[in-house]
Formats: structure tokens, sequence, C-alpha cells
């Protein structure tokens, strides 16, 4: 059978997207391939349809908790029940009913701290490994914006399993991550496929605005001219609340606010109604975008600026999955890039904290026999978050061999060059933003990642010159609220109408 | 006000100092909308320290609305008669209370009678009856009887009503709406156990919401309809849904919940009339409406042991066990408490309550100095209610 007969057999697609088949062939030719394909053109489906057609068990590493959920709803979706993911939402009874039938599972995700579970690494070598996966591969490099110090467990981990075919999918890396990928995972032989992060049907512009003010007043007039379904973006929750009220009192009906702090339910209805047309905006903290499979988004704007290039290219890359054109905008206001560095920080244990808990470990006479009982507490007096306390576990109680006094020393240069790393992340992103002294943002977001622009593109960006007119709408298309209600009816359209007939 | 709701525990709050005074500049703005928003809510708690009278803190009201399973919460509800809001609002907070609290009392509508506690003042009682005359509380709201059933069912008919939806149009690929696995795996149960064509499914199921939504007095169908999600319609969230209505948050809540209760209460009645619905919850549904603790030493109590044995073999302090008593003295209706409280003692307590106006055990005490508390608290749950 054909690549393309499989694929109608097991997704429904008659043909596959920019990169899939090349990967997927040279995966089941049997290397080890490195895959960089750019956000929004279906990464996830190389693995899964890979996985369909080799003999085992597929297991896939990510990062994110919500990536990972959100594969597995994808794959249940699609009618594949022999999904489990092994991450902190699964309770003690549940890991151990899972693991005493692994091999009844096709598709197994594991977060990275699983990485350090021997118990876990047993029973997977029990198994017929077809491919190991690993998601978001750019997280194994200390000099990216993600890095996840488990990752770096990768190499080791993937060596005790017997060095099973490997893929490694990312949607952002440099020259530099990938030869970290590469020496870490100590491969040899691979294919690599790496496709232009380029999406040029995203229409790319910078708005400078003088105050906040200004600003909440600039997006009220996008939002009521551009033609949706768009996302704006913040960096806070409350502001995402905030703007959503502010654009509903500006007349703007179909628009709601999701972000974590929200009950699971509405997160769901949400996204749902989103998907589904009925909400024209949705302002939204990054939490929102992971696996939103809607493809007739047409802007995507930013109230705050991201950390990173490369979030704001994953974020930016939700827009015209359709191929239409469609337009991403960056709202600038003079002294905005003090939130990330805020932000930034705020993702990093303090000095002050560090200390704390240095200290307090060593009141208690470096007799630390019960970590778990000690863990609560520390994260609790320290005011930690969970992400930050892994750092510092993985530190001061990783490698018992050195006194507990340099590997102190040594967890506070790591903290401090990761600071550097991200504050040089937020000026690369702030000196794109303000890229009326060197040209096409394009260009300057191409070479950031070491590409050349090779296509001209009309509609390029602000710098090359744009008619935002061409993203207003010919007639006004903001619905507003149906009033009329007919109970019966609407409970009748649900369960008693049938598209068949 | 802003202050109690950024309890940072967190040693460390300097470095993020600037972020918080950014979210707290836009909590002032939604705080103050809230506060005009939050009304209904407030005129909840202002009836609910009517009913108490000054005698019980303001906070026994949240643990009243949180649903604590506390023997002292439950004996509260039936002794003030304000079982109808046991558990309304699960996730009000401490801080929130205090709120209403402060702008109930900024109005005159209340004055402090101790630390904690408030009195309803004539002016807040002219409130009230002003409040609730043009929208009454619901007569439906059944809190305590239903407190551990009603998210169970809305989580679960909601559930059915989508994937029957989807099932009718031959349609697999969705989100499920709901997203505890437990509730897949009930749904899977409930579908084989039904032994329905998907068209007949859908069918019946129409018909028995129809027939039980179209007979409820006082509250608009409508209300449940508009957050029921199936075939490419998504059902809307209590916020949207509220906001169509014009109704504020609160008051919407208790609305939403009044039709959950009622339809639970006609679906338990007439099961017959209503096979699907109520086999939604036929599983869940207890004999009494027992705390799981109490129901054990009920059961132990049935089985003839006597007080202090039960203490002694669920290794659980007297005390406990009495209040254990209590709450089945307040639930199971013909539950005898003379092997506990002998007839001329219930006789004297009984006199004692009726010449006391408040229900402060202290008070009614001091009448029959030689009872102890356990009996008279025995007493009240029995005697029931002052009316």
């Amino acid at each position: 059978m054909k690549l393309e007969e499989h694929l109608k057999k097991y997704f429904n697609y008659t043909t596959f997207r920019t990169g899939q088949k090349e990967v997927i062939s040279s995966i089941l030719e049997g290397n080890h391939t490195i895959a960089m394909l750019p956000t929004g053109t279906g990464k996830s489906l190389c693995y899964q349809l890979s996985g369909y057609l080799l003999k085992g068990q597929v297991i896939i590493i990510s990062p994110l908790l919500s990536l990972m959920q959100d594969q597995t709803e994808q794959l249940m979706m699609n009618g594949e029940k022999r999904v489990i993911a092994f991450n902190s939402f699964l309770t003690p009874q549940e890991r151990k009913q899972a693991l005493s039938q692994l091999n009844t599972y096709k598709f197994i995700f594991l977060s990275p701290e699983m990485l350090k579970s021997d118990f876990i690494l047993n029973r997977l070598r029990e198994l017929q490994i077809a491919l190991f996966v690993i998601d978001e591969a750019h997280c194994i490099s200390q000099w990216g914006y993600d890095f996840r110090p488990d990752y770096l467990k990768l190499g080791d981990f993937r060596r005790k399993l017997g060095n099973p075919l490997t893929l490694a999918l990312t949607a952002t890396a440099t020259p530099e991550v990938k030869e970290e990928l590469i020496s870490s995972l100590s491969l040899k032989n691979w294919n690599e496929y790496i496709y232009s992060v380029d999406r040029p049907n995203i229409v790319l512009a910078v708005e400078v605005i003088d105050s906040y003010h200004d600003k909440s007043d600039r997006l009220v007039e996008l939002v009521q001219n551009l033609e949706g379904p768009g996302i704006v973006y913040f960096s806070s929750k409350k502001m995402a609340e905030k703007m959503t009220i502010h654009l509903k009192q500006n007349g703007i009906d179909r628009v709601m606010a999701y972000h974590g702090g929200m009950e699971q339910e509405n997160r769901v209805l949400i996204q749902q109604q989103f998907l589904h047309d009925q909400l024209d905006v949705i302002c939204a903290t990054s939490a929102f975008g992971m696996g939103i499979n809607k493809e007739n988004i047409r802007y995507v704007i930013h109230f705050h600026m991201p950390l990173q290039l490369e979030s704001y290219l994953q974020e930016i890359g939700r827009a015209g999955r359709d191929g239409m054109k469609s337009i991403a905008l960056l709202l600038y206001s003079p002294g905005d890039e003090q939130l990330p560095f805020q932000l930034a920080e705020g993702e990093l244990p303090s000095e002050a904290q560090l200390d704390f808990v240095y200290h307090l470990l060593e009141e208690k006479n470096n007799s630390i026999n019960d970590l778990g009982e000690l863990e609560n507490e520390l994260i609790s007096l320290s005011g930690l978050t969970e992400v930050q306390w892994r750092v510092v576990a993985d530190y001061l109680f990783g490698n018992t061999k050195e006194p507990m006094q340099q590997r102190y020393v040594q967890l506070k240069v790591f903290i401090n060059e990761r600071l550097q790393v991200k504050r040089k992340k937020i000026n690369d992103m702030l000196i794109w933003t303000q890229a009326q002294l060197n040209g096409c943002r394009r260009k300057n977001i191409l070479k950031y990642f070491k590409e050349d622009k090779t296509i001209e593109i009309d509609d390029c960006c602000d710098q090359c010159g744009i008619d935002l007119t061409v993203f207003y709408p010919k007639t006004k298309n903001h619905k507003t609220a149906d009033n009329f209600f007919d109970w019966k009816k609407h409970l009748a359209k649900i369960l008693l109408v049938s598209e068949r007939g | 006000m802003i202050e109690s709701s950024y309890h940072i525990k967190n040693k460390f709050p300097k470095k993020n100092r600037i972020i918080l005074i950014m979210d707290m500049f836009v909590s002032v703005n939604l705080r103050l909308c809230d506060m005009m928003k939050n009304s209904y809510l407030s005129m909840i708690v202002l009836y609910c320290l009517h009913k108490i009278n000054g005698e019980r803190t303001i906070y026994s009201i949240l643990h009243l609305l949180n649903g604590k399973k506390s023997s002292q919460t439950i004996q509260d509800a039936h002794i003030f008669n304000l079982t109808t809001f046991f558990s309304t609002f699960p996730l009000l907070k401490r801080a929130e209370l205090d709120m209403h609290i402060d702008i109930l009392n900024k109005q005159g509508f209340v004055s402090t009678n101790a630390e904690q506690s408030y009195c309803v003042t004539s002016v807040g009682l002219k409130q009230l009856e002003e409040y609730f005359k043009p929208n009454p509380i619901p007569a439906n709201l059944n809190g305590w009887k239903f407190h551990n059933l009603t998210d169970l069912f809305w989580e679960r008919l909601s559930l059915a009503i989508q994937v029957i939806s989807h099932l009718k149009n031959r349609n697999s690929k969705y989100l499920p709406i709901q997203k505890s696995k437990e509730h897949h795996k009930w749904l899977k149960g409930y579908l084989y156990k039904c032994k329905l064509s998907k068209d007949e499914l859908a069918e019946k199921l129409y018909d028995e919401l129809v027939a039980c939504l179209e007979t409820m007095d006082g509250l608009d169908p409508s209300i449940f309809v508009k957050r029921v999600t199936g075939y490419q319609i998504i059902g809307l969230t209590e916020a949207q849904a509220a906001d169509q209505f014009d109704m504020d948050e609160e008051a919407y809540h208790i609305q939403f919940l009044s039709i959950l209760h009622y339809m639970l209460e006609k679906v338990g009645t007439k099961q017959g009339d209503f096979p699907l619905l109520s086999c939604m919850i036929e599983d869940k549904k207890r004999a009494t409406p027992l705390t799981e603790s109490s129901n054990r030493t009920f059961n132990l109590l049935q089985m003839g042991y006597r007080l202090e044995e039960i203490a002694q073999m669920r290794k659980l302090k007297k005390n406990t066990i009495e209040d254990h008593l209590v709450e089945i003295a307040l639930n199971i209706p013909n539950f005898d408490i003379s092997a506990f409280v002998n007839i001329d003692k219930q006789k004297e307590i009984k006199m004692a309550i009726n010449s006391v106006s408040s229900k402060q055990l202290k008070y009614i005490r001091e009448l029959v100095p030689d009872v102890d508390y356990f009996e008279i608290r025995l007493v009240l749950a029995k005697g029931g209610e002052k009316k």
C-alpha cells in the first residue's frame, strides 16, 4: 500500500502536509530522524502514522502536561484507545495498573521527570519499542529558551533502552540547538528534515503605541475591524479577563477569555465554542492554542510581547492554517519589556529563596533521609513553584557524591546562566520589535533562526509596507447574540435532528 | 479587602512585586464590578444572618454555603432552617464572605453584636423583603437533600446528552465535555444498559427531558437548556448564560441548581416515568442522607452496640460519636433518642428551649443545669426547629 492509502485509512486525510511524507518514509526505512517542521503543520502525525505501520510500541517524551493531554485526546478522538500518559495526573493506582499491562498500549507518553524512574525504565525494557519520539526536542538545549534539565537524561535513558529507532521533533531550533541534540543522543547516522520556520501567508506587523490606554483603544478598534476569527494574547490572566470585559463594553459580543486559571469544564466549553464559530475572539494567555486545530484563524494580536521569538512564532503560527492570508500584529508600548523581564526572573528561584532552602537544609543537619516529607515543607515555606523546586532538588539531591555546599554553588551558577539566556532572548525579541532601524521583519526573524529569506511576498510586513484594510471584511461580521430562544426547539436540535435526515 | 485576597505565604514576594501591583490595579476594577454584581450573594448572606439571628459567627454561614460536612454545620443548617442553602457555593472564600458582610454593614443592613457576629437591622429586614419579593428563592432549591448528587447528576447528564447527540449524528470525533475517565466509563455502561438503538435513545431522552422540565413551576427551562452541549452546538458556561439572562452570576447559579434539584426530586419520585434520567444516579443514591462516618455509626447502633462501644470499636472519641448521633437524630425521622435522653429529661429540656429566645446551648443549659450539652443537642435535633 502506498503511504497515502495508509494516511486515508488511519486518519481519513487524502494528502500529506509539507514534510510529513519525507519524515515518515525516513523512519519506515529505519533511520534516526530529526524533523524541524513549522508550527501548525501536523508534527504529531509523523509519529502517529509511523507508529501504526511499525510493530511494537511508540514512546513519546513530551515536556508539557497540557501538550501531552492534548495529544492523547487527539489520538482517542481518532478512535485509538491504546494510549497512556505517565504524568503527575495519574493516581498511584492508575499508574500501577497501567504499568502492569504496558504491552497492551500502542502509544506511551512520558513526562520528562519519568526518565528518572528506574522502575519505569525496566518495565519499558521489556517491550518491543518501535519508535522513540522526543517531542519539543529543543528543550534539550541549555541555550534554548525552554530548557528542561530532565531532558539531559534522555541520552542515557535511550541508551539503556537499547538505542531504539528515534524521531526528534521540534518547530523551532537554531543550528546550535540541533548540534546539542545530536551530541547528547550520541547519534552517528541520521536523516534530517529541516523546513523553514517561515509561514508566508502570515503578514507580520508591529504597531508602536504611546501608552497603555491608547493600546486598549487600539485593540478595540482592531477587533471591531479585522476579519475574524482571531486570538489576542496577553501575559497575564487578569489582563486577558479585563480586556474581555472592555471589548464587551465596546459592543463586541462574541468574545471570551481563556486561561489556565479557569475551571476545566469552562475551558473545554470556551475552546469548543471557538472551534465551532460560536465565538469570534479569544482573549488568552499562552495556555490557549496548544492543539487548537482551527483552520481559519485570520489574526493573532499580541497585547504583550512574548519572552522570546520562538514563542512568538509558535503563537502566531496558529493563524492561517488553511493557507489563506492572515495577520500577526504585535502591539508595543515603550517599557513593555519590563513585564517579560519580571516574568523571566519569576520563572527561576531567587537568590533569597535558594539561601533559605540551603540554610534550612543545613539546620536539619544534612540529615535528609525522608525527602518526601521535607519536600512539601520546603516548597511551601520557600514559595518555590513545582518546576523551580524540581531544578533545585535536582542539584541539591541529584548528585550526592559532592558536598552540599559545592552543589549549592553549582546551582547558583546554573540559575544565573539561565537568567542570562532568558534576558538575551527578551532582548532579541525587543530588537526585532523595534525593527524600524533595520528593515524587513520576515528577514530578521529568519535571520534569528539562521535562515535566509528566499522568496518575495506581497504584503510581507509593516516594514515592507502593507495595507491593513486588506484584512477588513467587506461587511461587518460581528454577530450579536441571538435573543429569541425556544428551549424545546433547541433541545430538539440537539437530540432529534440528524444531519443524515 | 484587596490585601486580604492576596495572602502571600511566600516569604519572598519582593521579586514579584511589580506584577502583583499590576494585577492589583486590574483587580480593583474587577472587584468594583464584582461588588455591584455580587448583590444577590450579599442578599443570601443577609438572609442567612437573619435566620441565625446573631447566635453563630458569620463563618457558620461560610461553612453552610461551602457544604462543610461537620456535625456542627449540619445541625445549624437544620436548627436555623437553612438546609436549602447547604453546599450551594462550595468555592466561596472567607475573604469574599468578609467582603459581603462589609458591604451589608456599610449599607446599614446589619450591625455587629459580638465579634464576628451580626444581627440584621430593621432596614436590613425591609431590604430582604423588597429584594426577594419580586424574585423569591426558588422553592425547589434543596441543597442538603441533593448536595452529593447535584454535581454528579449534571456531569453525567451533560455528558450523556452530548454523546447521544453525536451518536444520533453518527459522529465519533469530538471532544467530550467532561474529562473525567470515571464519567466516560460510567457512560459506556449506561449506554449498554439502556439497550436502545441510537435513534431511540436520543428520542426517549428528549421526551423525558421535555416531560420533566415542562411541568416546572416558576423556573425557566432555558436556564438549563442553554448549558447543554450536543452535535455542533456547544453549551454556554455559567457566566455566559447568566450574562444572556441578564442576571448576576450567583442569582443564575441558584436558579440553575434549583432546576437540577427539581429534576432530581421529580425523577427520583417517579422513576417509572423517567427511566433514562433516574438511571443516571441510581448507583449513587444512598438510603440515608448521612455522612459516610455517621452512617457507619448508625449501622452499629442498629446492631445494638452502645455509644461507648462504638467509640472504642471505631477508635474515635466519644464526642465524635455524639456528633454522629445528633446528625442521625436530625436526618432519620423515626430515630428514637430516649435511649440517650430519658423522656422526663426530654420534657424538661423542651420546656427550657421554649422559654429561651435563643438557640445558643449555654442559655438553655442555664435553665436545666442537670443535663449536658449532648442531651440538649439531641432534643434540639429531634424537636426540630422552633417555629
